[in-house]
C-alpha cells in the first residue's frame, strides 16, 4: 500500500510539473502568435539582462558558478561562452548529449541541422528525444528539451539537410562546429565548408562499441597556410569503399558509446571557446585523434597526428576548391554510390511467401542465414543454420580442397537445393553468388529476395523486425 | 618465439606488431597479432604482406585507412608509402574511418 502511495505522490510531482511545462509552451505559443499577428518578424529570444554594474545577470551568476569557479574558465570565459556561437550538424547520438552540455554551459547561440523526425529506435542512445517526441522533427524535439535545460540561449533550427548548396549559408552564421553527422558524405562536406570559411571543426564518430574524436581544422587559417589545423581530408584522403560503410542500424551501437563521443566533443568545443583559441590566437596545439575502444585495454589512445598535407584538395595552396564551387561538389559520387546489391538473375532468386511453400513439403533443403550470430539468436527461422557473411569474406575458401563446407550437413544430398537468407537481403545476394561459384554441385542455391524483410511482409507479420 | 629467437629473428627476419582497430577487425577477424618482417620496410611492402595474408583487404580497407607507427601518423599516399617506416619492435596500428554517429 505503501508503495502504491508513493507512486501516487510521485505521479502527483509529475503531472504538476508537466503542467507547468504546457502552461510555458502555451504561453511560448501566444506570444509569437500575437507577434505575428502584429506582422512583426520573430526575434529570437534573448532575455534582457538589466542594466548593472555586473557583465552577467545574477541568474547567470548562479547558474554557470560552478563551471566558472574552474581555474582556466573564470568569467571571462564564460563571457566568450555567451558570446559563442555553436553550429552542430545532427540531432542523434552525438548531437544530443553535445548539445545539452553546450547549451547547459551557456553557449549563446545554439544553431541545430537535422532532416529527420524522431523514431522509437532511437531512443537507446538519443538521449533529448523521449517516447512522446517519436514522430516530431529532430530539431523540434531537441531544441524544446535545450529550452527546458537552459532558456538563456538562442536555438535556432534547421530541419534539412546540410547541402552543398545550402553549407555555406548556414556554416558562415556560427564560430565552430561540431560534426554529429553519421555519413562520409556529410563528413567530407562540412570538413571543406569549415575550411572555406575557416572555421574550427570538433568530429566525432561511434560505431558497435569504438568511437573516434578529432579536433580539425584548428587553428583555422586560410587555405594554403601550412599552419593551420589538418582537415578531415588531410587525415582521410580517400573514402573508404561505399559497400563498406557501416551505419548504426546495420552495424549497431552501444549508447554509451556514442555518448561519451559526443560528451567529449562538447568539452572540445568548451575547451576552444574558453580559451580563445577559437580564431587560431595564441599558441598552438599538436593536433591528435582520441579513439574509444570499450572493450579495450586501454579504452583510450591518443594518436599523434599529421599537419596538413601538402597535397590536400581541400586546405593545400594546390586545393581547388572554393565556395564558388562548392555548389557543385557532388558528394555522394566522390564517395560512391550504394545502389541495393543486384548481382543475380531472376531465375536465381525465390520470393519469402514461395520459399515458405517450398519448405512445408517434403523434400530434403537447407536454409542459411548469413546474419552475424548474435541476431540470428535474437530471432531465427525454424530448421534454418547460420554461417554469418563474415565467414565468406577475406578471400577464405569455403573448405579444404575436395572437402564439403564443414557446415552442410553430412546426410545433405548433393542435389538437396540451398536457400540463403539475411536481413535485408543484400549479404545473401554476394553469398548466393559465391556458392554457386565454389563447385557446391549442381543443386538449386537460391536467394530469398529482400531477406527476412519479406518474411515478415510476405508470411508472418509476427516476426519481430528489430 | 624465445628471446633468443626474437633478437636474431628468424631467417633473418625480425618482428613488429599490428592492431586492426574496430571495423578493420571485421577483414582479419583478430584485433591484434605479431608479424615477421626483413625490416625496416615501407607502409606499400606492409599493404602487400597484408593483402597476401586477406585477400581483399588492400582495396576494400586498407586504402582508405589511416595508419599509425607507434601511436604516430604516417603518411601512405604513393610518394611516401616507400619510405621505411616499419622497424623492429614497433606497434603498427590501422585505422579505418568511421563516419557513424
Amino acid at each position: 500500500m505503501e508503495s502504491a502511495n508513493s507512486i501516487a505522490a510521485t505521479l502527483r510531482l509529475q503531472i504538476t510539473a508537466t503542467e507547468k511545462r504546457l502552461a510555458s509552451l502555451k504561453q511560448q505559443l501566444a506570444d509569437i502568435e500575437e507577434k505575428s499577428a502584429e506582422n512583426v518578424s520573430v526575434s529570437p529570444e534573448v532575455p534582457v539582462t538589466q542594466k548593472t554594474k555586473w557583465p552577467l545577470s545574477a541568474e547567470e551568476y548562479k547558474r554557470y558558478g560552478r563551471q566558472m569557479i574552474v581555474p582556466n574558465a573564470g568569467l571571462k570565459g564564460q563571457l566568450r561562452l555567451k558570446s559563442a556561437s555553436v553550429l552542430i550538424i545532427g540531432a542523434g547520438g552525438l548531437g544530443c548529449p553535445s548539445s545539452a552540455y553546450l547549451a547547459g554551459a551557456g553557449v549563446g547561440t545554439i544553431g541545430i541541422v537535422d532532416g529527420d523526425t524522431v523514431e522509437i529506435s532511437n531512443l537507446h542512445r538519443q538521449i533529448l528525444h523521449n517516447t512522446s517526441t517519436v514522430g516530431l522533427k529532430k530539431v523540434d524535439s531537441v531544441i524544446s528539451y535545450l529550452k527546458n535545460l537552459n532558456p538563456n540561449a538562442t536555438y535556432i533550427p534547421y530541419d534539412i539537410h546540410l547541402t552543398p548548396q545550402n553549407a555555406e549559408e548556414i556554416v558562415s552564421n556560427y564560430d565552430l562546429v561540431l560534426d554529429c553527422t553519421d555519413h562520409p558524405t556529410s563528413r567530407y562536406l562540412i570538413s571543406d565548408a569549415c575550411v572555406l570559411l575557416s572555421k574550427p571543426l570538433v568530429s566525432a564518430s561511434a560505431l558497435r562499441t569504438d568511437g573516434q574524436l578529432i579536433v580539425l581544422n584548428s587553428p583555422p587559417l586560410p587555405v594554403g597556410n601550412p599552419e593551420g589545423g589538418p582537415c578531415y581530408r588531410c587525415v582521410f584522403p580517400k573514402p573508404p569503399p561505399a559497400a563498406s560503410v557501416v551505419s548504426c542500424g546495420d552495424g549497431g551501437i552501444i549508447g554509451p558509446v556514442v555518448g561519451v563521443m559526443g560528451v567529449l566533443q562538447a568539452l572540445e568545443a568548451i575547451k576552444l571557446i574558453v580559451s580563445g583559441k577559437l580564431k587560431g590566437d595564441g599558441e598552438p596545439v599538436a593536433s591528435s585523434m582520441l579513439l574509444f575502444s570499450a572493450n579495450g585495454n586501454p579504452q583510450f589512445r591518443s594518436l599523434r597526428m599529421r599537419a596538413r598535407s601538402p597535397k590536400c584538395a581541400a586546405c593545400s595552396e594546390n586545393a581547388e576548391l572554393t565556395l564558388k564551387n562548392l555548389p557543385e561538389m557532388d558528394y555522394a559520387f566522390f564517395c560512391g554510390l550504394t545502389a541495393p546489391v543486384n548481382i543475380l538473375e531472376a531465375e536465381e532468386r525465390i520470393e519469402a511467401k514461395e520459399y515458405e511453400k517450398l519448405s512445408k513439403g517434403t523434400k530434403q533443403h537447407l536454409l542459411l542465414d548469413v546474419r552475424d550470430k548474435v541476431q540470428f539468436d535474437i530471432c531465427n527461422l525454424e530448421g534454418s543454420i547460420n554461417v554469418p557473411f563474415s565467414t565468406f569474406q577475406g578471400g577464405r575458401p569455403l573448405s579444404q580442397e575436395g572437402e564439403q563446407p564443414s557446415w552442410l550437413p553430412e546426410s545433405f544430398a548433393p542435389d538437396s537445393p540451398i536457400y540463403v537468407v539475411c536481413r535485408l537481403g543484400n549479404d545473401s545476394q554476394v553469398v548466393t553468388r559465391k556458392l554457386k561459384e565454389s563447385g557446391l554441385g549442381t543443386r538449386e542455391i537460391k536467394d530469398i529476395r529482400g531477406g527476412l524483410k519479406s518474411w515478415k511482409e510476405q508470411v508472418d507479420d509476427s516476426w519481430p523486425e528489430y | 618465439m624465445s628471446t633468443a629467437e626474437s633478437e636474431a629473428g628468424v631467417n633473418g627476419q625480425k618482428s613488429f606488431t599490428i592492431l586492426y582497430w574496430g571495423p578493420a577487425t571485421s577483414y582479419t577477424l583478430k584485433e591484434k597479432e605479431t608479424l615477421l618482417a626483413h625490416l625496416p620496410i615501407s607502409t606499400a611492402r606492409l599493404f602487400e604482406m597484408l593483402e597476401e595474408k586477406y585477400a581483399g583487404i588492400k582495396s576494400k580497407v586498407l586504402e582508405s585507412c589511416m595508419v599509425t607507427v607507434n601511436f604516430k601518423y604516417v603518411d601512405v599516399s604513393d610518394s611516401a608509402s616507400t619510405e621505411l617506416v616499419i622497424n623492429k619492435g614497433d606497434e603498427v596500428a590501422i585505422i579505418p574511418p568511421v563516419s557513424s554517429g
